[in-house]
């Protein structure tokens, strides 16, 4: 990938990365005050905006994170499987995204019995979007941790493929030295 | 993810690192309960209707209106996070 290209996808994935891991904190805010808040309509308004605001903000940081490291991580060196630290924020980030959408269901759900005026206030409060956020929130920081950290570790796939280009360089640094004493 | 691997010599250590092992375990029994608790629970043992807050029937304490919408199938779908065939796996 050429320098220039690699820096903007670089950028573009930190953003989105970042970005996603600041709206889980913004859902974890929103889930307390639905929990906390005595104003009726504060609670209510706090589970009738999580719908929308997945959609339009969580949604979209989600995917915008795992497609821009899936191009970042095979159009550089680390590649995609050659590192576990590469290898489990892929993980990390298709386990959370594939969470995130099956639990829109659960978002548009609260937000029914938030929008429903017959449904009492212990209805519409619920515990579940705090908690759903809140392990959102610790498998984003480890994700984060390990891209800033890069511990140590090469996949066995990653062990060969090294392998294979050391001998390749060899190879031809032999094949060069062949041609030369000839 | 950007610059260069910054040890190049990190093949030559062929013994997977212990924060891998650790890594692994970790989600191994994150894997595992997850696993259990959709077993527990039935297929559709994470759906919305799970959320609700605890004490009496679903008929009992939700309106009519919610109680429809809990029933019905959803209209996208998004991988049955609804009763009956909803969870998270």
């Amino acid at each position: 990938m050429p320098p220039r290209l690699r820096k903007f996808v670089l950028t573009a994935h930190v953003t989105s990365s970042v970005g996603w891991l600041g709206a889980v904190v913004v859902f974890l805010a929103l889930s307390i005050v639905g929990l906390t808040s005595q104003d009726a309509q504060a609670v209510r308004g706090a589970y009738l905006v999580m719908e929308p605001a997945a959609w339009f903000v969580l949604v979209p940081l989600a995917f915008a994170s795992l497609l821009t490291g899936l191009v970042q991580s095979l159009g550089t060196t680390w590649g995609l499987f050659r590192h576990f630290w590469v290898l489990f924020k892929l993980l990390i980030a298709a386990f959370a995204t594939i969470v995130l959408l099956i639990y829109m269901e659960t978002f548009r759900f609260l937000a029914g019995v938030a929008a429903d005026p017959s449904a009492d206030l212990r209805m519409v409060r619920n515990a579940s979007p705090g908690l759903h956020a809140a392990l959102a929130l610790l498998v984003l920081l480890v994700a984060t941790v390990l891209a800033v950290y890069k511990p140590r570790g090469m996949t066995p796939y990653g062990r060969r493929k090294q392998d294979e280009q050391r001998r390749a360089l060899l190879q031809s640094k032999q094949d060069e030295q062949g041609t030369n004493a000839s | 993810m950007t610059d260069p691997p910054p040890y190049p010599n990190a093949g030559d250590d062929a013994s997977t690192p212990r924060w891998v092992k650790v890594f692994g375990i970790i989600a191994l029994v994150v894997f595992l309960l997850l696993v259990i608790l959709l077993l527990t629970k039935g297929p559709g043992g994470h759906g919305p209707g799970r959320h609700l807050p605890s004490g009496g029937a679903i008929g009992d304490t939700l309106p009519s209106s919610v109680v429809t919408e809990i029933h019905t199938p959803p209209g996208n779908d998004l991988g049955g996070h609804a009763p009956p065939n909803g969870g998270h796996g």
